[in-house]
């Protein structure tokens, strides 16, 4: 399908950007892998795109004194995968993203701000049409839940659950220049329609993390080798003393509207990590509510989410650092 | 030889590899209209009004048709053609083509199509053969009770005494997804009729471009002499283009309409939508055996969801029931099949057409046999091997089979002996056969014409061109054509030209489907090189020996053909059309797999894979056939499947995203062996190998996951998710 008449604006700043951005109707866009598709199927409908791309300010990536890490919004997957300097969660979780030509395009805002995903969202109009639309585009009923009134996209990001568990703020811009720092967790707002809670202008910068203590990792359920949205995905970020847990963060993505921090997990302080496992796994199968929003059955995303939690617990645990 | 047998990097690659070549959405079309169609949005209905003044009356439309336009039926079976190119009175599937559009750009052409009214009265959707075989179905076609397109009923040999004469008597169940091609290519095609002399000439996504020129001299009432049709670069078939597509005929027919050039691109869902895959399948089948292994009887039952209209359906539903034969020695057999009518895209023959889901129900039953009787499951298979000359029960005539050395070698080659069975839990290796035919002893449209013709023109630059309908989309039939006259002539290949699929210049060819060009165009070719190697002088140089020709008579043509023998065209029952063949393949395989039982995901660790084709004559051309086909056999055994949701009918998967071939990061190594049993009909012994070695893939990874986790899976795909409710499913008590 054509993508519909559009301006497309490509400012050179920051200041630009958010000037830009404030306009009404305008939508973001950097490498485009999830907003293009989305708007070739009707989806999005944008009648102004601000690129990003040349955005200088974004593109970096810096190491503080204090060992915080800062990275900027543009920059791309496939950099923040090559660079040893980052934390494995976040590298592992930006290899994972679709193939390398969407790597070397898709950056760490889109996939920050990545739209949720659902069988009855992401198809053509005509398909959309015949079945009068859903919650979140144009319709009365979410199909996946019919009976509630909520939208039950999934969010798909990678990278998020992989930030979460390592702790990050996000740096927003907005209109006007001021920097909001906040918890990543409030970049989420938990409605699938309208999943990222951000103010119309508002523009993410970068995301901050705190010195990296301890391991981290990313595991994927995804049904092939590449080119896959996450089934569920999930990140953690462990420390031990003496071995026993003495920090620990897990995040979980894929499953839900929101990829969010697992609760519960300080029960699990203090904890030989041998015996962690199944009480994490228990707390991952509580926590994630995988629905009918994928090809796949939702039960086993459920199940699948637990034993990759449980197994990435045991692998960044055991002395295997990657 | 010279050439033949020797590594030969395709004569069309160059194109391919620098991006030069140009696929039919890539044809100069700067002054053809936008062709756009309406489809349905319900599954079965029936159109009540279809009101289209409003899109004719808006500036920029060129032609707005609908199902009144056209009311000849098409169909690739001339017994059976009941579908038209934009729907008439009802609607059968989701996506069915209502009316179309030609306009002068895209957006005018969607602005149309919005203005187009069509009102529908809402039918009972049947989206399985079950629900569409229920008593009290409406019917989706009025003339076919119960909404069976199609019931076989064969049965070879004395199959009750075979039974009775069997030591072990088994039966099974199985069911397989519907799987559908996902060529690279969306389908396209650009139409242009010349009004003054109410000529068309079509360029599109065929692989079949004579069955299109038939098609469309029959919808448009047009002499097939007033149509060229053109075969571009095509980026895939697989079989998706062995028949007429409606996007071809209505791409013509707004040409005329709109006396001008039409161009119509699908998105990736439309040409999901077109389908003409291989159907849901049910199968039910039950094998005798003597202790030995010795096949002694089979009974097969099989259910096709053939989707809303006939297209080859018949001939899928007795492919399923005829390639039971001629890979093992069966002495009796029982066939029962249906093709049902539903409300989904209608299915058509995908690579291995008809055979693969059967064989592996065949391959599965028999692997889990052998283990009950004791043997290995090669034993298994020898005990049952073919010797060439061999005439099946059902009249299928063997004349070259290499299938002992093909599982001598996977055997050997993946350590079987020492290591089935004795890999540490959660690896196994599982083996399985497979064959399949070198094209059709009896084309669907039968006119005693040759099997195949091929023309090669000499002219005074001493270059030969070689002529032929055959259509190349990728596998490499036009180098195969090229090296077999170069061979026969004892030149180099620079000297050779192929011109390939254009009506007006090339011989009528039938096609790229049921592997059939290396065996007939190949034979073809030989003939017509030899032809023209008897009028050139011997003894002198190829340019000398030119020159004195040409001086004699100037440049020349000259014509080769090919016809299956009568011997091999098969039985005189109903439905012996279909599974003869002038030659089988052969192939065995061994897969090797890693499961993970915590996450039911299953990981192809390495597969090795022997053909016989008779003779490689490419053999470069023939090893890329062989790990496609096991990769494309993967790509159903571990992932692919269509899925249409009540009420509506809508594909769910229809994007390649969610439809889950595998990536290159899912490939294994493939160990290909080509095995040699020359067969005496071939050109230079050769046979297909395109097809052959897809089937046996699927049962040998389901043996593998069996060895690994002792969880034999009788349906497919073997998603994680299916082989994980398979592995907690609480334990049964013993048998």
């Amino acid at each position: 399908m054509l993508l519909p008449e559009l301006t497309l604006m490509r400012p050179q700043t920051l200041a630009q950007a958010l000037e830009f951005a404030a306009e009404p109707g305008a939508r973001l866009i950097a490498g485009g892998t999830g907003l293009v598709p989305n708007m070739r199927l009707g989806v999005e409908a944008p009648r102004t795109l601000v690129s990003l791309e040349r955005v200088g300010e974004l593109q970096a990536i810096e190491q503080r004194h204090d060992g915080t890490l800062r990275i900027g919004s543009g920059v791309t997957l496939q950099r923040i995968a090559d660079d040893e300097v980052l934390p494995a969660a976040l590298r592992a979780a930006a290899a994972a993203v679709g193939a390398p030509a969407h790597r070397s395009a898709a950056t760490l805002g889109g996939n920050l701000c990545l739209d949720t995903r659902c069988l009855y969202y992401n198809q053509s109009a005509e398909w959309r049409a015949s079945n009068h639309y859903c919650l979140k585009r144009g319709g009365e009923i979410c199909h996946v839940a019919p009976k509630g009134n909520v939208c039950r996209a999934a969010f798909s990001g990678d990278v998020a659950a992989a930030a979460l568990a390592l702790d990050a703020e996000v740096e927003i811009a907005r209109p006007g220049g001021r920097i909001d720092v906040r918890a990543l967790a409030r970049l989420y707002s938990g409605d699938g329609a309208q999943p990222i809670a951000l103010e119309p202008g508002e523009i993410v910068a970068a995301i901050r993390i705190p010195a990296p203590a301890g391991r981290s990792g990313y595991a994927k359920a995804r049904r092939r080798g590449a080119i896959d949205f996450p089934l569920a995905g999930v990140a953690i970020a462990v420390g031990l003393h003496s071995n026993r847990i003495a920090h620990l963060r897990v995040a979980l993505t894929g499953t839900n509207s929101n990829p969010f921090a697992l609760s519960g997990t300080e029960t699990l302080i203090g904890a030989q990590p041998a015996a962690a496992g199944a009480p994490l796994a228990k707390l991952v199968q509580k926590q994630v509510k995988p629905l009918r929003t994928t090809i796949g059955a939702a039960d086993y995303r459920r199940q699948v989410a637990a034993v990759l939690a449980r197994r990435l617990l045991e692998r960044l645990t055991k002395g295997d650092s990657s | 030889m010279k050439l033949a047998g020797r590594n030969t990097p395709l004569v069309d690659g160059v194109e391919k590899v620098t991006g030069r070549a140009r696929f039919t959405a890539d044809l100069p079309a700067a002054d053809a209209l936008v062709g756009a169609i309406l489809r349905s949005p319900h599954a079965h209905a029936e159109i009540l009004r279809v009101d289209a003044r409003r899109a004719r009356a808006l500036p920029g439309i060129r032609a707005v048709l609908t199902g009144e336009d056209c009311p000849i039926a098409y169909g690739v079976l001339p017994i059976a053609q009941n579908e038209y190119p934009l729907a008439r009175e009802r609607v059968r599937y989701w996506g069915e083509p209502v009316a179309a559009v030609a306009a002068d750009d895209e957006r005018t052409a969607q602005a149309a199509l919005a203005l187009i009214e069509v009102e529908y009265r809402e039918l009972p959707a049947y989206l399985s053969a079950h629900d569409a075989l229920k008593a009290g179905a409406m019917l989706l076609h009025a003339d076919k009770a119960g909404n069976i397109e199609r019931e076989v009923e064969h049965s070879f040999g004395d199959v009750g005494a075979g039974f009775a004469a069997a030591d072990l008597v088994r039966e099974g169940a199985f069911h397989y997804a519907e799987v559908t091609h996902a060529q690279l290519e969306p389908d396209a095609a650009l139409a242009e009729y010349d009004a003054e002399r109410q000529r068309l000439t079509l360029q599109s996504v065929t692989q079949v471009p004579y069955y299109v020129h038939l098609t469309l001299a029959q919808c448009l009432g047009m002499q097939p002499a007033d149509i060229r049709i053109v075969k571009p670069f095509v980026g895939g078939g697989f079989g998706h283009r062995t028949e007429c597509l409606n996007v071809e005929i209505i791409a013509a027919l707004l040409a005329r309409a709109a006396r001008g050039k039409v161009r119509i691109v699908l998105s990736r869902e439309q040409t999901f939508v077109l389908h003409h895959g291989r159907p849901e399948t049910d199968i039910r089948l039950k094998i005798g055996l003597k202790k030995s292994g010795e096949i002694t009887a089979v009974d097969a039952r099989c259910v096709q969801r053939g989707g809303a209209y006939a297209g080859y359906g018949i001939v899928t539903i007795l492919y399923a029931g005829a390639l039971l034969h001629a890979l093992y020695r069966l002495p009796a057999a029982r066939y029962q099949g249906s093709r049902v009518y539903t409300n989904t895209p209608p299915c058509g023959p995908m690579r291995g057409h008809g055979s693969v889901d059967m064989r592996h129900a065949f391959e599965s039953l028999l692997d889990s046999m052998a283990a009950e009787l004791g043997l290995d499951p090669f034993a298994l298979r020898r005990a049952n091997l073919i010797a060439a000359p061999y005439r099946s029960a059902n009249d299928l005539q063997v004349n070259s089979c290499g299938l002992a050395e093909c599982l001598d070698w996977v055997e050997r080659a993946s350590g079987w002996k020492a290591r089935r069975c004795k890999l540490p839990r959660g690896r196994g290796l599982g083996m399985a056969c497979s064959h399949y035919v070198s094209g059709a002893a009896k084309t669907v449209h039968w006119t005693g014409e040759p099997h195949a013709t091929i023309n090669l023109r000499l002219d005074f630059d001493g270059g030969i061109t070689v002529l032929t309908g055959a259509a190349d989309i990728g596998q490499g039939s036009s180098t195969l054509l090229a090296m077999v006259v170069a061979e026969v002539l004892g030149i180099g290949l620079e000297r050779i030209r192929v011109v390939a699929g254009d009506s007006a210049l090339t011989p009528k060819d039938n096609g790229a489907f049921s592997s059939r060009i290396s065996f007939m165009c190949g034979n073809a070719a030989i003939a017509a090189a030899e032809e023209l190697k008897k009028l050139l002088k011997p003894d002198v140089s190829f340019d000398e020996a030119v020159r004195e020709l040409l001086a004699r008579g100037g440049p020349v043509t000259t014509r080769g053909t090919f016809f299956v023998p009568a011997e091999l065209q098969g039985g005189k029952f109903r439905g012996a059309a279909v599974g003869p063949s002038p030659a089988f393949s052969y192939a065995a395989q061994v897969v090797e797999v890693a499961v993970d039982e915590e996450t039911g995901a299953v990981t192809v660790e390495r597969v090795w894979v022997a053909h016989d084709c008779g003779f490689a004559i490419n053999p470069l051309a023939v090893e890329g056939q062989i790990q496609g086909a096991v990769w494309m056999g993967m790509g159903q055994a571990l992932g692919e499947a269509t899925r249409y949701d009540a009420p509506h009918g809508l594909p769910a998967a229809a994007n390649l995203l969610d439809y889950r071939f595998p990536t290159t990061m899912d490939s294994p190594p493939i160990d290909v062996h080509i095995v040699e049993a020359r067969d005496p009909n071939g050109p230079f012994g050769a046979k297909e190998a395109s097809e052959g070695a897809l089937a046996g893939f699927l049962p040998a990874l389901t043996s593998a996951i069996a060895d690994a986790v002792g969880v034999r899976l009788h349906e497919l795909p073997a998603t994680p998710e299916r082989l994980l409710a398979e592995l907690t499913r609480p334990v049964r008590a013993a048998a």
